[in-house]
């Protein structure tokens, strides 16, 4: 069984994405939307789709273009019989190895028929394209091959294309879609909970002496676990050890329209510092290294861990306003040196 | 026969808890094993001259996971390192070739994989041929069932055959502590299950698996100072297909994988034990075939892949089960093997020896 009791919120890892073609591939998906398969010739076969190369010596595959298709002959054949939002047909469905009429290799390609048994290896299939103004230059421009109504060979197949001097297709649009689902670690638990009750907690290396605060239970310089023994109360002031002042760009999410201070803060008595740190009560251009500051808590209803992920060993998430100074002297730099960063 | 300098041998290895979803973050995974490996060599990982893991950013979610890894070796003050995007074999292959170098005498190299985080049916589609196979949602069990059609259609083996591939591993799963899959299973029984593409059922599917390997490496004697019974690298080769499944010349045989046999002088001698990688249960087959494997060599004694699959970690535990049959079980000459991409696209061939 899985424990799913400790699993954080879903993060969702989406972003389109442009990927330029190059002349060969540029070629084939310029022809598909014309409704034309092509492959090029290359060591005494045909390859279809084309590559670049020749995959058995590596060769430049040059541009001797043939035409192909749009009938094939099935070699091999799977059935997806619950097709996913990534598969191009809603109803179940084949893949297959598809070799075109004038090619020597196949190609990988759905066969849209109603049931497994309706397929087998040798049978022959032909190329539904997208009708014409709603080709977009991408593999399923072909919705799917179906059985074919006439098994004799494609008229034209073998013989040479001639490709256009400027090909109409030069880019294809991709899109990444992850979904993940992260748990809490051990340490992460820890510190979270400490958060939300108003306590920055940290765990001292028996080893070397170092105290490591945040979610981590690991000393990262002797290589041990710092297991929860090791936990006690860390005080909340602390020397700002390192800034930078933000100039906010509008994008999708970002709620800062001023300028506005990311620092980093080593608490008093510890070896690693907090990172992406708030200052409150002064404006950015007066925050400065070795300044001593005290934090500023979130209510405790209205702390918020669940964006802290096991990555950011020091980060408070939503749970503090920031940290304000304290007014005392600045901190000389040789007594918060030689520590993690 | 006489060791040299340049023989690099196997002196220690460890691995974390094979499970479905693990608590722990690759980091923590890392620091138990690789410290573990380390000890079981009876070094401190100050001792350690060149240390190498492998993973994947994308298995966990979280950009640079690989660089945060690196606590796990203590790397202060600083050390020598480096990664791989594959599986840990494919790491210890170039602490190997690093260690061939002659200037340093020890190397670790791990494999972690938090494959729990992600969905592999939509991130291993993602990964493949940009523009002839991720638009068509060629995810990695129809391009494994396309293969595995070819191989029934040839003739080569049968539905039953595979079925009993899977029944084996399961049972001698058993044996193994960190098996996930494991138990005894009838083949008639399997084979009424359902297809998820036909012919590949469930039960020919690898299970999702976290986990972490880790090994130590030392080169000449100083091997014989950290162990009593060195496991001898005597030969290691990776080769490559096209990454395009439709480019293999016979999608049914896997040249990689007789190539790298051939390099790593897998022919030379008798093999006892051989720690094959398939993720596909039918794959035992084509790369028993590939190797030459006959009725003397026992084929995945510890349930292979079928019994834990941590991406990024499962071919260095094939190197690990085989380098245990030397150092534990008093077997004298095995081979580990790992695959990587598509239809066994890449494959890693490592023999190893013990003294007589």
């Amino acid at each position: 069984m899985t424990d799913t009791s400790y699993d954080m919120e879903p993060f969702n890892l989406q972003f389109p994405f442009t990927r330029t073609l190059g002349s060969t591939l540029s070629t084939f998906f310029s022809a598909l939307t014309t409704g034309q398969l092509i492959g090029v010739r290359v060591g005494g076969r045909v390859i279809a789709p084309p590559l670049e190369y020749d995959p058995e010596t590596g060769a430049d595959a040059g541009s001797e273009w043939v035409k192909v298709g749009p009938k094939g002959t099935v070699s091999t054949w799977t059935w997806v019989p619950q097709p996913t939002n990534l598969h191009p047909l809603r109803t179940p469905f084949a893949f297959a190895f598809i070799t075109l009429d004038g090619a020597d290799t196949p190609m990988i390609h759905v066969v849209d028929v109603d049931s497994p048994e309706e397929m087998e290896r040798g049978m022959r299939v032909e190329a539904q394209f997208k009708p014409e103004g709603e080709a977009a230059g991408r593999l399923d421009d072909i919705v799917a091959f179906v059985p074919a109504e006439d098994p004799s060979p494609s008229e034209g197949a073998g013989e040479p294309y001639e490709a256009p001097a400027d090909p109409t297709v030069e880019s294809m649009d991709a899109f990444c879609d992850l979904t993940y689902v992260d748990n809490a670690a051990p340490p992460t638990r820890v510190w979270t909970q400490g958060l939300r009750e108003g306590k920055l907690l940290g765990r001292t290396c028996p080893q070397c002496g170092r105290t490591f605060v945040g979610a981590i239970g690991l000393c990262c310089v002797d290589a041990i676990e710092l297991d929860e023994s090791l936990v006690t109360e860390m005080p909340q002031t602390g020397v700002v050890t390192n800034f930078t002042v933000i100039t906010p760009v509008q994008y999708h999410g970002q709620q800062e329209t001023e300028p506005f201070v990311r620092c980093s803060v080593m608490l008093d008595g510890t070896d690693a510092v907090l990172g992406q740190q708030s200052i409150v009560g002064i404006p950015a251009s007066e925050v400065r290294v070795g300044m001593h500051v005290e934090l500023v808590w979130k209510p405790e209803g209205e702390r918020d861990t669940s964006e802290i992920g096991n990555g950011g060993h020091g980060s408070t998430g939503d749970t503090v306003e920031g940290w304000k100074p304290t007014g005392q002297p600045d901190e000389p730099a040789e007594n918060y040196v030689d520590r993690m960063m | 026969m006489p060791r040299t300098e340049n023989d690099i041998a196997i002196v220690g290895f460890a691995q974390s808890p094979m499970l479905r979803r693990s608590e722990h973050t690759e980091t923590e995974m890392m620091l138990s094993t690789v410290q573990g490996a380390i000890k079981e060599a009876n070094l401190t990982k100050d001792d350690i001259g060149f240390t190498v893991s492998g993973s994947c950013d994308y298995l966990s979610g979280r950009g640079f996971s690989f660089v945060a890894n690196v606590d796990a070796y203590g790397a202060y003050p600083p050390i020598n390192e480096s990664h791989v995007e594959m599986d840990g074999s494919f790491a210890m292959y170039e602490a190997f070739v690093r260690l061939l170098q002659g200037d340093i005498d020890t190397a670790v190299a791990a494999g972690v994989g938090k494959n729990s985080n992600s969905d592999p049916e939509t991130l291993y589609t993602i990964e493949m041929d940009p523009y002839y196979l991720t638009p068509l949602g060629a995810d990695p069990w129809s391009l494994a069932a396309l293969q595995y059609r070819a191989l029934l259609d040839a003739g080569k083996i049968t539905e039953r055959q595979v079925a009993e591939v899977v029944v084996r591993n399961r049972a001698s799963a058993k044996d193994n502590a960190n098996a996930q899959v494991s138990g005894d299973f009838d083949v008639d029984e399997l084979l009424s299950a359902d297809y998820v593409r036909d012919p590949l059922r469930r039960h020919d599917l690898p299970p999702i698996t976290d986990g972490c390997a880790a090994v130590v490496l030392a080169r000449g004697k100083r091997a014989y100072d950290l162990c009593e019974r060195p496991v001898w690298i005597t030969g290691i080769d990776h080769r490559i297909e096209p990454h395009l499944p439709t480019m293999r010349a016979d999608i049914t045989a896997s040249p990689s994988t007789r190539l790298a046999a051939e390099g790593a002088g897998a022919g030379n001698g008798p093999i006892e034990v051989a720690e094959l990688h398939a993720p596909f249960s039918f794959q035992e087959l084509v790369l028993t075939e590939a190797l030459g494997l006959g009725g003397d060599t026992a084929v995945n004694p510890s349930g292979g892949a079928l019994a834990a699959n941590p991406v990024m970690v499962t071919g260095l535990l094939r190197v690990i089960e085989a380098a245990r049959q030397i150092a534990e079980n008093g077997k004298h000459r095995t081979l580990a093997h790992t695959t990587s991409g598509p239809c066994l696209q890449q494959n890693l061939v490592c023999i190893l020896e013990g003294d007589e």
